[in-house]
Parts: structure tokens; C-alpha cells; sequence
């Protein structure tokens, strides 16, 4: 059983993906702002996490359809 | 809303003393206080023993007591109570272990059933009367639910797997580039050990709250709307009156989406259970 055949929670992986993207590498981001006083890992962290976590739900759900 | 303060409708007396206090947990028995052999006064409150814990274990004792009911004594052709019972069964079994986990559903049926039965009656508690209130709308009682599936997902995946090869299976992403690894592993990782369990646990709680809080809000606030406004006051007008009324019929819809709602959640947490067990046993992530 390598494919799970329920499709109810295949939206709510996405969606914990994407979350645990933007809280890791924003909260990373954050973390070394406040450590080095910088201003832009924030943005960076969150946009950055996002993108994985974008990129992870494709890799996941894209090439299976 | 004392004297001088602003009030939007001129109400008979002050704000409702009871309502929202619904969610406060309150001691079964009263405290009980005597004397030591030393003279010394000692009271003691069973705070643990509350009336949701209660209502809790009342709801275990129910689901233990339907599933013995309806499974005594069967017959080939069931008669109405074996037939209720293997509708039921039949729901989950197919439902939800069946197409989801697949060829080893039947070692984990038990538990989605249970698990099933247990949040929906909890659920139900919430518009019938005697208890009034959904236990799940108090969030302990949902991580407690969320840290049971959570240590099945992860009890099974690590006993058929071992430990190390289980983490790697659920960290570590098949078709990755290995650069990308580095910075996904820990994504996959609080994707599947915290957000998981997270919002497992959120999603049942919020649901209830909030909808019993809706509830109330229609309920209480409708009530006094209806029966405290102040007809000597300025202000007064029979709008409010009408209003309140009005707002107590409209409560019976939203008693009707809490149904539903209770229903989908059960099925919901049952269903991302037996989820999250077939992605633990399943070969490649």
C-alpha cells in the first residue's frame, strides 16, 4: 500500500507542509535576526520556506496524477 | 454595563452570570472539610473529578455498552439491533480502515471503531440534553485523543521499521536532489511529528468550541434580549424583543449544523488516524 487511496487528508498534508515550511525557516529567519540584528532573514526565511513547502506538495501530489 | 457605563440595550439587570461559564470544569462533589486528631481542619476537593471527566468516562461506558449490545448473541440473519450494529461497523471497517490502510486494516479496526464512537457520542453530548455540552470543546480532552493516535502512527511505523530506518523513512523524501535534502528533512519532520499530532487535536477542539460557543451566544444572548430588556428604559424598543426571539429560533439551525459538524469531526479524526497509520507502514514515503 505504497498510494494511500483516501483522498481526505491528501489537502490537509499540503497544508501541514506548507506550514511547517514557513514556521521553520521563518522562525529560523526570525531567530537569527534577533541574534545578529539584521532585518531581512525574516523575509527571506518565510518566503524561502514557503517555496519548499510549495515544492514539496508538487513532488508529493504532482507526479502521481 | 453598570450605571454610567454605555449600554446598547437597556437590560433589566447586569450581564449574564452563567452561559460561557459552561466551559469551566466543575468538582462532581463538594469539598469536604474535619477536623485531625491534632484539631487541625483539613478540606479537600476532589478537583480532578469533574463534571466533564464525567461525562467523558460516561461516554466510554456508553460506546463499551452499545458495541456489547448490538454484537450479543448474533445471528445470520440479524434482526434490527445486529443490523444497527453492523451498519455501524460496516462504516468504519469499509469506510474508513479498509480503504485506507488496505490488506492489514483488520489489526487497526478496533481502535478506529472505538475512536469513532468515542468523539461522536462525545459530540452528540453537546445538543442532547443532560450534559449540553461537547467534551471535546474542552482542548485536553482532544491532545489526549491526538497523543493516542499520534503513538499509534508512530508505535507501529517504529516496530515495523526500527527506529532509525522509520525516521529516515518519515524525515528523508524519495526524488529529492540530495543539496535540497539537507533543508527538507527538517520541514518533513515537523510536518509529520508536530504539525501532525497539532492540528489533530486543534481541528476537533475548535470545531466544538466554537460551535457551542455560537450556541451560546444565540441561546443566552436571545434569551435576555427577549425577557431582561427594560421596557421603562429611553431606549427600549420591542425590536429587541423581536430580535431575541428571532434569535432563539435561529439557534435550532445552528443546533442542527453542530450535528452535522459533530458527525464530520469524528469521521474526520478517524479517517487522518488511520491516515497517518498507512503512511507509516506504507513502503515508500
Amino acid at each position: 500500500m505504497s498510494d494511500p487511496k483516501g483522498n481526505d487528508g491528501d489537502g490537509l498534508t499540503a497544508l501541514s507542509l506548507i506550514l511547517s515550511g514557513l514556521l521553520l525557516y521563518g522562525g529560523l529567519g526570525w531567530a537569527v535576526d534577533r541574534l545578529c540584528g539584521t532585518g531581512w532573514f525574516l523575509p527571506v526565511g518565510l518566503i524561502g520556506g514557503l517555496a519548499l513547502g510549495v515544492f514539496m506538495v508538487i513532488r508529493r501530489f504532482g507526479a502521481s496524477s | 454595563m453598570g450605571p454610567g457605563g454605555f449600554s446598547l440595550v437597556p437590560l433589566e439587570s447586569g450581564p449574564p452570570q452563567f452561559g460561557v461559564s459552561a466551559f469551566e470544569s466543575r468538582p462532581l462533589f463538594p469539598s469536604r472539610a474535619w477536623l485531625d486528631s491534632g484539631g487541625q481542619e483539613t478540606v479537600w476537593t476532589d478537583i480532578w473529578l469533574t463534571n466533564h471527566i464525567a461525562q467523558a468516562v460516561i461516554a466510554a461506558g456508553l460506546v463499551i455498552g452499545f458495541w456489547l449490545f448490538v454484537s450479543r448473541r448474533s445471528q445470520v440473519v440479524p434482526g434490527k439491533r445486529q443490523f444497527v450494529g453492523e451498519y455501524l461497523y460496516e462504516l468504519v471497517r469499509n469506510g474508513v480502515a479498509r480503504s485506507i490502510i488496505g490488506l492489514e486494516y483488520r489489526r487497526y479496526l478496533p481502535y478506529l471503531l472505538a475512536l469513532f464512537s468515542f468523539i461522536l457520542i462525545n459530540n452528540l453530548f453537546g445538543q442532547f440534553f443532560l450534559f449540553m455540552f461537547p467534551t471535546f470543546s474542552k482542548i485536553g480532552f482532544a491532545w489526549g485523543l491526538a497523543a493516542a493516535s499520534w503513538i499509534l502512527y508512530n508505535g507501529v511505523g517504529i516496530k515495523r521499521y526500527g527506529l532509525i530506518k522509520y525516521l529516515s523513512k518519515m524525515t528523508l523524501p524519495q526524488g529529492v536532489p540530495k543539496p535540497l535534502l539537507i533543508l527538507v528533512a527538517p520541514l518533513e519532520f515537523i510536518s509529520n511529528f508536530l504539525v501532525r499530532p497539532l492540528t489533530l487535536g486543534l481541528r476537533l477542539f475548535a470545531n466544538l468550541f466554537a460551535g457551542h460557543l455560537v450556541i451560546m451566544v444565540f441561546v443566552v444572548g436571545g434569551s435576555w434580549l427577549l425577557w431582561s430588556t427594560k421596557s421603562s428604559s429611553p431606549d427600549y424598543s420591542p425590536i429587541w424583543n423581536v430580535a431575541g426571539g428571532l434569535s432563539i429560533l435561529m439557534s435550532f439551525a445552528v443546533f442542527a449544523i453542530e450535528l452535522l459538524v459533530g458527525c464530520l469531526q469524528a469521521y474526520i479524526f478517524t479517517v487522518l488516524t488511520a491516515q497517518y497509520v498507512s503512511s507509516s507502514l506504507s513502503e515508500e514515503h
